[in-house]
């Protein structure tokens, strides 16, 4: 092997020990396992893991959404106001928007003010393109764009571990009891 | 170092048309911009425009993939996550680095994941095609760009569907390419879609599509094609299928 196979191998071989460091611990089928970029409503970079080691809600919507996302968001309050205040202070909540282009952080921070949600445990966040449609794709959310610029999309809150592994998720926006009893457990104290 | 050895193999046409030994180039190939009469329309039953796209000749194969994951460990069997692949990924080849000999180089790689799939054409600087690129490709014919009214053609793509894979895998460009250059959109695997998980409204019961609009279906040629849409609805972006592989898509360069 030549001098620069020598050193591609050395390059690959560092390479795959950084990755294994970064995921250190992260259990395989995290959903944290995806390396993506978001965007908060504070303009801040973060991954799709920003809440690793709280329980977390995550789910997808856009701003410009005439009804269903509002619903949406009013649910997710909904199943997290059901809890005691300590477990929802263990709460995390993501919104993660399809349309990147009209949610830019000025907009979301207004849409996180206009919900009244929990600055302190709740992110507002876009991402590009390609992380879009791969964060929908692990959540198994189906979105597509009309000529308009609205969405069509399915409505779905999924319930994360503190490691990211999905443990419960729910399509009806109100009223399902065993996703509530999940969220419940997710959230007692020493089970992040 | 691999676009040496593939020119070196273009420069050889003889040996580029071997049987599973050498791997053929895949370039990217131009398809012009149409307004398709898809299975899947818009609105109403208007045509889908569809922008110009490239789309590579033929679907990535076992060569191309173990170059992939030489350069990328993240992707190598036994590498990469639960989350991103299902536990069939690549479970053919003979080793993470070996596709062996039951996975020769010129056919088209299959258990894969959307996630890989999707990360090798990113590798590549391009991407998955979406469905409306894949279907208006997937019309054309060697000699006319939409065949499907075309009963001879139309049974040819049936009789596949009746035995996918039946004989096992071929070496890729085993057929007549398409008027656009294109080989194997039908008659050797499934391929992923950009937008796979978005081809039925949201909520919508791929077998209750399947069936109810089977029955509604204007031309028989319709058939093939909700079979490949139900099919690629009822999947999940971690899964692998044995005769589920893919191809690369650009977005087009201006020609019309």
């Amino acid at each position: 092997m030549s001098a620069l196979g020598r050193l591609r191998g050395a390059a690959f071989a560092l390479l795959a020990a950084a990755s294994v460091a970064l995921a250190a611990g992260l259990p395989g089928e995290s959903i944290y396992q995806l390396e993506a970029q978001l965007t908060t409503q504070h303009g801040l970079h973060a991954g799709l893991d920003l809440e690793r080691g709280h329980p977390t809600l995550i789910a997808m919507f856009y701003g410009s959404c005439p009804a269903a996302c509002p619903m949406l968001i009013d649910a997710m309050q909904a199943y997290e106001g059901d809890l005691d205040p300590a477990a929802r202070a263990r709460l995390r909540v993501l919104l993660v928007s399809f349309d990147a282009a009209r949610d830019t952080p000025a907009q979301l921070e207004r849409l996180a003010r206009l919900h009244r949600a929990d600055p302190a445990r709740w992110t507002f966040a876009s991402a590009g393109e390609r992380d879009t449609r791969r964060i929908a794709a692990l959540l198994g959310v189906s979105y597509r764009k009309l000529p308009d610029g609205d969405y069509e999309h399915s409505l779905l809150i999924t319930l994360l571990d503190g490691e990211g592994r999905i443990l419960a998720s729910t399509t009806r926006l109100v009223g399902d009891a065993d996703f509530a009893a999940k969220l419940s457990a997710a959230t007692r104290p020493g089970t992040q | 170092m691999r676009r040496a050895a593939l020119l070196l193999i273009a420069l050889l046409p003889g040996l580029a048309a071997a049987g599973g030994d050498l791997n053929p180039p895949n370039p990217f190939l131009e398809v012009p911009g149409a307004k398709l009469r898809s299975a899947l329309p818009l609105a109403g039953d208007e045509a889908v425009p569809v922008q110009p796209f490239q789309l590579q000749r033929h679907p990535v194969t076992n060569a191309e993939f173990l170059a992939f994951v030489t350069a990328h460990p993240r992707w190598r069997r036994g590498a990469v996550p639960a989350a991103l692949a299902g536990e069939d990924y690549l479970s053919q080849w003979a080793g993470p680095l070996d596709p062996g000999a039951h996975a020769p180089a010129a056919q088209p790689v299959t258990r894969v994941s959307w996630f890989a799939a999707e990360a090798y054409c990113d590798a590549e600087h391009a991407r998955l095609p979406d469905w409306y690129e894949w279907e208006l490709a997937a019309a054309a014919s060697p000699t006319v760009r939409d065949a499907r009214a075309d009963p001879a053609w139309r049974q040819q793509i049936l009789d596949w569907y009746a035995h996918p894979g039946g004989k096992g895998l071929a070496a890729v460009e085993g057929d007549s390419a398409s008027v656009y250059g294109l080989h194997d959109l039908h008659g050797l695997v499934w391929e992923w879609v950009r937008d796979f998980n978005s081809l039925l409204p949201p909520g919508a019961d791929p077998e209750k599509f399947c069936g109810a609009t089977a029955l509604n279906a204007r031309q028989k040629e319709d058939y093939a094609v909700l079979m490949r849409i139900a099919l690629l609805s009822s999947l999940r972006a971690a899964d692998t299928g044995r005769l589920l592989g893919f191809r690369c898509a650009r977005d087009g360069g201006g020609a019309s």
